[in-house]
């Protein structure tokens, strides 16, 4: 189960701007999510999902980039 | 040296968002003080303060939230109203040439005390990141002078009930001495949290509810007054130098012309009269005034025993034969005691006297303690008096003294 649905509520309600404007592939600098945002961001999805996103950034360049690191640590989660 | 005029002011407290507004609440004696409505007010000795309860200016992007304590958006609220009546539009020359001089006595306390929980309390594992550029004790003063693209020096002032009266005169002193040629000064607090509120609470000097009139329980001066009640604040001013605001055709609010700073260095707490007396005479005599020119003096006055009872002997000593011949009140019994807000919220209360010759009462001062025997404006406002020149004073926990005046602005 993906959790693009809740990164875009999460990304709409921060950046103040409407859901339906946020697809996967929408660019995260179009939605004016700059760094101070995207931290911001991840520690409400860390908050959300119980996970850890780890010190380490991969490049996030559209929402699903998001979602998708999203989907490996609650897949790791269950499992563990 | 530079004459000092103020060309703007801003406030916001219990008693309502506006300078104007707490002013005329103040000299109606309409109390903001009430019962403290939280989960944890059964935990506490005390359950009444002065809230603001009134919703804030929406100023900031929701994405800018989290760099903003309440303490942060208190002070961006204020120093914009004074900004907006002071006329000014700083160009960059301009900018250079001004400055910010910001108190605060916690700085940001409820972003902290969020931090904490998570750490401590939820085992989470990192804070908020924007935990420390919101919660820094220079961060009100740091987005005031982003807000308004201050770029010269800007300073925070941390001394407790002081640290605004303390900002605003230091403020007057750079401008004088050619520093700058405006300021935004003043101060915000916004420390009614819960383990703020406990480690209050354990000092036992917060006055007793008035379960009948709990707005009623702030009562400076009175015979059963019983300790101070805390308020959340803020309040601005703007400040020129006479030469730049005449030149751009300001209108001129008041002129300040004295700055009496002192510390007791006695007790941390107990509040010595000699160190009072000194920081009165200072401002006294920089502002080259004789003693009969003070009309009125916003005490300090936060209602404890031990405070009302040393600020009268100072008045007294510091005045001679005039203190019986001056009007004196305490605003605190109605907007609470700001704290490091204080000073700059009182001296506008006072400023604003000046201008409507009208002088806010001592609400509920319907019992006076005969050791308080001055004209402490008992109940009810004086309306139509001529006032020259007024008097702000604010003592602080760690002996600090400020006494500010203000006068009309003559030739």
């Amino acid at each position: 189960m993906s959790s693009f649905p809740t990164v875009a509520k999460l990304l709409a309600d921060r950046l103040d701007i409407d859901l339906n404007a946020i697809t996967p592939e929408t660019k995260l600098e179009s939605l004016g999510a700059d760094s101070l945002a995207v931290i911001e961001l991840i520690f409400d999805l860390e908050d959300e999902f119980g996970v850890k996103m780890g010190d380490e950034r991969p490049s996030l360049v559209v929402v699903q980039d998001i979602a998708d690191i999203v989907d490996v640590l609650v897949a790791n989660k269950v499992q563990s | 040296m530079e004459r000092v005029v103020i060309t703007g002011v801003g406030a916001i407290s219990a008693l309502g968002v506006g300078a104007d507004v707490n002013f005329r609440e103040a000299l109606s004696g309409n109390s903001g003080i009430g019962l403290l409505h939280c989960s944890y007010a059964n935990e506490l000795g005390f359950d009444v303060v002065a809230k603001i309860l009134t919703p804030l200016p929406a100023l900031i992007a929701k994405t800018e939230a989290p760099l903003f304590d309440r303490v942060s958006l208190l002070a961006l609220a204020v120093a914009q109203e004074a900004y907006a009546q002071s006329g000014l539009n700083v160009d960059p020359e301009q900018a250079v040439r001004s400055s910010v001089f910001w108190g605060t006595g916690l700085g940001g306390a409820n972003t902290m005390e969020v931090a904490y929980e998570d750490i401590l309390l939820k085992n989470k594992q990192r804070a908020r990141p924007m935990t420390v550029v919101a919660s820094m004790n220079n961060a009100a003063a740091g987005q005031i002078a982003i807000r308004f693209g201050f770029g010269g020096s800007v300073n925070t002032y941390s001394s407790a009930c002081v640290s605004s009266a303390q900002a605003i005169g230091e403020a007057f002193r750079h401008i004088r001495d050619g520093y700058a040629e405006r300021a935004i000064a003043g101060g915000s607090e916004a420390l009614l949290t819960h383990a703020v509120l406990s480690a209050w609470d354990a000092m036992r000097v917060i006055a007793n509810t008035d379960t009948a009139h709990p707005e009623r329980s702030c009562k400076p001066f009175s015979k059963n007054r019983s300790g101070l009640v805390l308020g959340e604040g803020g309040a601005a001013i703007v400040l020129e130098s006479l030469t730049s605001a005449q030149a751009r055709g300001a209108t001129i609010l008041a002129e300040l012309v004295g700055y009496g700073a002192s510390n007791d260095a006695t007790h941390i707490t107990k509040p010595d009269p000699a160190g009072q007396v000194r920081a009165m005479e200072m401002a006294l005599s920089e502002a080259q005034l004789p003693l009969s020119a003070i009309d009125y003096i916003n005490a300090h006055g936060a209602g404890t025993v031990a405070g009302d009872a040393a600020e009268t002997s100072s008045i007294k000593t510091a005045f001679g034969e005039h203190a019986k011949s001056i009007m004196v009140s305490s605003t605190k019994a109605v907007h609470g005691h700001t704290l490091g807000a204080g000073g700059a919220l009182e001296l506008i209360i006072s400023l604003q006297a000046l201008r409507a010759n009208a002088v806010p009462p001592t609400a509920f001062l319907d019992d006076p303690d005969p050791a308080c025997d001055l004209d402490y404006v008992p109940l009810q406002a004086r309306h139509n008096r001529e006032l020259h020149a007024v008097m702000s004073n604010s003592f602080a926990f760690g002996g600090s003294n400020v006494a500010l005046i203000a006068k009309k602005l003559t030739a």
